[in-house]
């Protein structure tokens, strides 16, 4: 082979995975995924959570080695033993979330320098002077107009992440992967952003962006490729079609089972007129006794903010809340739940799970006064209150003393839902429930939702969108903190529920109204 | 029964003296530059400050600069001792005539007093070295305080006697407490000591009370504790009392406090015996001191200022209940005939 | 791999359950045989006597470790309220059952303040309580100018305060009931038992350890965190008080001192309690067994004559132990 010719192949091809595959236990996380990017191209990659995104990413940055199947780098067999070792190959990442990126504490300049500080490819001793000239250049090359003496904490988010994204360029890598990197990004940075991308498609460097948003999509994608379950189902070429894309990343999940609608009662929850944010358009909705409502949107478009006003956790800026008819403030959580609103908080390592206490404990504890006599708790009476929600979420576990963090990921969710559905509640709100959860745990803990459902209104807050299609009765859309589309499940319009949520069309709030009014009659 | 009465007449001619040396002294002329005391400026520079002691060396610095009729500052470093040595320099700032230095850091303090004596300032020290032949030392003689404490002890329980010793090296004064017991467990054969313990924890009474509870147990023979700091006895006192044994213990030590008369007071008090200094009489001999130095006159490069003994009998007999009934009632106690001259006005009492 | 797979964890967290008081035995054996006279009932009675003080320090420091707080403020708590104890009957007369109050309430009044800086103002609780150490360090000193407080004394005035301490008052530091049990180990034993039981068996205590381990998902599941912090701030500073006292009857007078010696031998002993009957958090009979742990060693070792220094290293040596114990062994059967 003439050397023109490898040439030739390494300029076209910068990365080229085949058959890769990745286990964790007995969870087959990837199962033979074959990827290649080519120079100057920008590569998308959709997948839900959980789909194996950011196991590929890791195995590409060299934090994860893969179990099989062959990865090139410009040719060249590529297998960083290190983050460190990925980035002087040429592979850099920017992380979804923007302070992983960043010391907060050093100037812009001292940022832009971190890895060449931290490979201990400088000199001995740290020379300021020269540094900043370094900096400085590093800057000009990626028209990146900041005070480099300014600390990082300083910055806005936007700029904070343009420090991020610089400090991977000044590596000049030959490939950048972009993890979600406009989620917190207005629509002007984000065009920033992409100008900067196109900068460096020219230059020919390879991007692999990993995003849900269909806007960003269109504006950038070369290709797209949807993962799903550690497989890819569908790779797209120019022309793209979105909605095959978006079909192959939620799958199944799209062919809508007709769930049978639960018997609807009475309205048991108003919010009327809420502003999420001083500046966010109001909205208006109502829950009823007996149905699975599902609020859905990307992730950061609100979602949260409602359920913590809800919870008593925050307030909204404007507008009011009714429980059973009556004006609903809730001061803390503590007095939400002695009205009968429950949360099952997202991202429960943080919020939900008290590690150290075993099953029974982590159940009981929002209701110590209902298991206890004269400030004693009883026992034996928290053990069958434990005994008997174990048994009906099936949580696998040894005994209702289970320290919790011996439990694995889906029978702590398990334990979290169990929590608040041990005690009767009027209202409801899970947030993301299903996060970090298998397959068959989602089953279990939807089934069980389900069968419990009729009593109280249920408000179920999902960015995944088959997630919500699989016990939703009712679905909402959300985008840029208010609600601006409602679906039922049994009449589902999905080209419209998907350009909802990708933020390209609203339904005008006399729409929604319209619609709210015929489900109430 | 003699001896306590002789011990009661020689009190009271030394009480006669006293007070009359007092008076006599207002009848003098004056030196310079006392001729005119408002215009005399002295200081007080302090190492340490809180504490009984320190408080009642103060009062009688206080006392005897009133006395005089001269003006005192207080530069007070708290520990501090890159702080004392600027506070020297403050001094010298200020324009005063004279300085005591109280305690302090021979590192620190020896450069400062050298620039303060090169200006011209008279200087005296106490409790510190700061190694300068122009500076007379003023110190409580620590090997006469344990001498007091174990002469009283041989003479209580006689030459031979089962001794448990608190101690703890590296403390200066206590130090040269620790070189009397030796000489003096040289000097009686009898003497056999079966522990040694201590501490500095604090509260120091109660640490070492937990200390001497369990030497007590593992050492029953033990009939003389030799505790030469008032903070060590009130300790061994403590354990003594819990003990159950303070007809068997005597407990000898060195400084006195009102809290400490109060606990020799109780009855059956194990604490038998206390050599002390009147730290009031130490801060009077300082400016009396420095007055001397400022007169021209010269009160010795050492001036040492005697222990007093302080029995629990005396204090039962006269029925000192305080420090203030203490100086009035010993007046040995009180005074100290130390850097006294003709012309020297003495405070009241 | 190990032949019998079984019994090697099995072992291990025996080991891990009763190493520390398999330890504690030892010591006390070791002792006995050494030194006879430590093996009695009134010898056992002493080393309570010598740490009831400490332990009930280090009590109530576990209450603020329990809600991952910590409380440095302890020690000049207790040292401050020797000093009310004794002003308060030496000076204004108060009686016995006056005296406690008073410092009770003084306690009380410093944990709250302690809670307030830490809920309220948001200052990290090793920031805040150092702050309080301070601050009640001078404090104690204003009202006598640096003087110790005993009967009889001279105040800033001149004149000579008339109060005495309480016989009654006394009677907590020195009295012995049935003529072996002192007063003050009685106190120990019982604020031991109700503060076990408290963390133990009450939703109260179930809720701060929840705080402890995971504060937001406590707020969440909703309990009022920042009342429960100041709850826990409010006990330790109550068990400093109550120490104070103890200190104040024992000694018969009201001490200048710092009390930080009090404070790290509490601390020690609390953090030993992590490590007894290897539960890797804090926990009151933990607390206590630590307290007498070190009490054990250190009684014991004076009466071998152990120079003073020693100790602290011996204390230091039992620390380290405990703290390797519970943050290596304890965690990695966890995992």
């Amino acid at each position: 082979m003439s050397a023109e010719k490898l040439h030739e192949a390494s300029v076209s091809l910068v990365l080229d995975l085949e058959g890769v595959e990745k286990s964790f236990g007995a969870n087959k996380v990837l199962q033979g995924v074959d990827l290649s990017i080519r120079a100057g191209e920008v590569v998308v990659l959709m997948g839900a959570n959980g789909a194996g995104k950011s196991t590929l990413v890791k195995i590409i940055a060299g934090v994860h080695a893969a179990d099989k199947g062959r990865i090139e780098l410009e040719g060249k067999p590529f297998q960083p033993s290190t983050p460190a070792a990925a980035i002087r190959s040429g592979v850099c990442i920017v992380h979804q979330s923007i302070n992983d990126g960043v010391a907060p504490d050093l100037s812009v300049a001292q940022n832009l320098l971190l890895d060449r500080l931290c490979n201990g490819e400088t000199e001995l001793f740290f020379r300021p002077g020269r540094a900043r000239k370094q900096a400085a250049a590093i800057a000009a090359a990626l028209e990146l107009d900041l005070d480099l003496d300014r600390p990082v904490h300083e910055l806005n988010l936007a700029d904070r992440q343009l420090v991020s994204i610089s400090r991977a360029l000044a590596q000049n890598p030959k490939l950048l992967i972009l993890d979600e990197p406009t989620s917190s990004l207005s629509q002007r940075e984000a065009e920033r952003l992409f100008a900067i991308i196109d900068r460096l498609k020219e230059s020919g460097v390879a991007i692999l962006y990993i995003s849900h948003r269909m806007s960003d999509i269109r504006r950038l994608a070369d290709r797209i490729i949807s993962l799903r379950d550690g497989t890819i189902t569908g790779t797209f070429e120019k022309p793209l079609n979105y909605e095959a894309a978006v079909h192959a990343m939620l799958g199944h999940a799209i062919e809508v089972t007709g769930q049978q609608v639960a018997q609807r009662g009475e309205a048991l929850f108003c919010a009327s007129d809420i502003r999420l944010k001083p500046t966010s358009d109001p909205f208006s909705l109502v829950l009823h006794r007996g149905e699975i409502v599902v609020l859905t949107g990307l992730v950061g478009t609100g979602k949260s903010a409602l359920a913590e006003c809800i919870f008593g956790v925050a307030k909204p800026a404007a507008g009011s809340f009714e429980l059973d008819g009556i004006a609903f403030n809730p001061t803390d959580p503590g007095d939400a739940i002695a009205r009968g609103v429950f949360m099952v908080a997202k991202d429960r390592a943080n919020s939900s799970i008290i590690p150290g206490f075993d099953i029974a404990q982590n159940l009981t504890l929002p209701f110590l006064t209902r298991f206890s006599t004269a400030g004693t708790v009883r026992l034996a009476r928290e053990k069958q209150s434990a005994r008997a929600m174990i048994d009906a979420l099936d949580v696998v576990c040894q005994s209702e003393q289970d320290v919790l963090s011996a439990l694995s990921g889906g029978n702590q969710q398990k334990v979290v839902i169990a929590r608040w559905l041990s005690q009767p509640s009027k209202l409801l709100v899970l947030d993301e429930p299903f996060q970090g959860v298998d397959i068959r745990a989602r089953g279990d803990i939807g089934t069980k939702l389900r069968n419990t459902s009729d009593q109280r209104a249920t408000l179920v807050l999902t960015a995944e969108l088959d997630e919500a299609l699989e016990i939703a009765d009712r679905i909402l859309v959300m985008s840029n903190h208010t609600i601006v589309g409602e679906h039922l499940t049994a009449d589902l319009n999905m080209d419209l529920l998907m350009s909802q949520i990708s933020g390209a069309t609203a339904m005008a709030p006399s729409e929604i109204e319209s619609l709210q009014s015929t489900y109430r009659n | 029964m003699l001896t306590s009465i002789t011990r009661r007449m020689m009190l009271g001619l030394a009480a006669v003296a006293t007070t009359g040396m007092g008076f006599s002294a207002f009848a003098a002329d004056m030196p310079k530059p006392f001729d005119n005391p408002g215009d005399v400026k002295i200081a007080l520079v302090r190492y340490l400050s809180t504490g009984d002691f320190f408080q009642a060396y103060l009062s009688g610095v206080e006392r005897q600069a009133a006395a005089l009729g001269v003006d005192l500052r207080i530069f007070d470093s708290r520990q501090d001792a890159a702080l004392q040595a600027d506070m020297v320099d403050q001094a010298i700032a200020l324009g005063v005539d004279g300085i005591v230095v109280q305690h302090g850091l021979t590192e620190s303090m020896t450069e400062a007093v050298q620039r303060a004596v090169d200006a011209g300032i008279k200087v005296v020290a106490f409790d510190v070295n700061v190694e300068n032949d122009a500076v007379p030392q003023v110190e409580q003689s620590d090997q006469l305080l344990a001498q007091l404490a174990l002469e009283q002890a041989i003479k209580d329980n006689g030459e031979s006697f089962t001794a448990g010793y608190v101690y703890v090296p590296g403390i200066a004064p206590l130090d040269r407490r620790d070189e009397k017991w030796r000489e003096f467990k040289e000097r009686y054969s009898g003497i056999n000591e079966v522990a040694q313990f201590g501490t500095l924890d604090n509260p120091i009474a109660n640490s070492v009370a937990n200390q001497a509870s369990a030497v007590l147990r593992a050492n029953p023979t033990i009939n003389v504790m030799f505790a030469p700091y008032d903070e060590f006895a009130k300790g061994v006192k403590i354990a003594v009392d819990e003990a159950g044994v303070s007809k068997d213990v005597k407990i000898y030590s060195a400084d006195v406090s009102s809290a400490d008369i109060q606990a020799m007071r109780e009855d059956d008090s194990a604490w038998v015996a206390t050599a002390a200094t009147n730290p009031a009489v130490v801060g009077e001999v300082s400016v009396r001191a420095l007055a001397m130095l400022l007169a021209g006159e010269d009160p010795g490069s050492n001036v040492i200022v005697p222990p007093t003994l302080i029995t629990r009998d005396m204090l039962m007999d006269l029925g000192i209940e305080n420090m203030e009934q203490l100086s009035a009632k010993l007046p040995q106690f009180a005074h100290a005939d130390v850097a006294v001259t003709e012309w020297m006005p003495l405070p009241d009492r | 791999m190990p032949e019998s797979p079984k019994a090697q964890p099995r072992f291990r967290d025996l080991a891990i359950r009763y190493g520390f008081l398999v330890l504690l035995l030892g010591i006390v054996i070791f002792f006995s045989i050494m030194e006879p006279a430590f093996m009695s009932l009134r010898s056992m009675v002493f080393v309570f006597q010598s740490v009831s003080i400490t332990a009930i320090l280090a009590l109530g420091v576990t209450a603020t470790l329990v809600v991952d707080g910590f409380d440095l403020s302890i020690g000049s708590v207790a040292a401050s309220s020797m000093m009310a104890a004794s002003y308060s009957m030496v000076i204004w007369g108060f009686s016995s059952v006056e005296a406690v109050a008073f410092c009770l309430f003084l306690g009380l009044a410093v944990g709250l303040f302690n809670g307030l800086l830490v809920v309220v103002a948001r200052v990290p609780d090793l920031l805040a309580t150092l702050g309080t150490m301070f601050l009640l360090l001078g404090l104690q000193l204003i009202p006598t100018a640096g003087r110790s407080i005993a009967k009889g004394m001279m105040l800033p005035d001149g004149s000579t305060a008339t109060g005495a301490f309480d016989k009654s008052f006394l009677y907590l530091g020195r009295h012995r009931l049935w003529d072996i049990l002192p007063v003050s180990v009685l106190i120990m034993l019982v604020l031991a038992l109700a503060i076990w039981f408290f963390l133990e068996f009450t939703r109260w205590g179930r809720v701060m350890y929840a705080i402890g381990s995971n504060e937001l998902a406590s707020r969440l599941a909703g309990a009022p965190v920042a009342r429960y912090k100041i709850a826990a701030y409010m006990i330790s500073g109550v068990s400093a008080s109550i120490g104070g006292i103890l200190l104040a009857a024992r000694v018969g007078r009201g001490d200048v001192s710092s009390g930080n010696n009090l404070l790290l031998d509490a601390v020690a002993a609390a953090l030993i309690g992590f490590a007894v009957l290897g539960v890797a958090k804090p926990n009151a009979f933990g607390t206590l067994i630590g307290a007498l742990f070190v009490g054990v060693l250190l009684q014991g070792l004076t009466m071998m004559n152990a120079p003073y220094y020693a100790q602290d290293f011996v204390k230091g040596a039992v620390l380290v132990v405990a703290l390797v114990f519970t943050f290596s062994l304890t965690r990695a059967v966890r995992r």
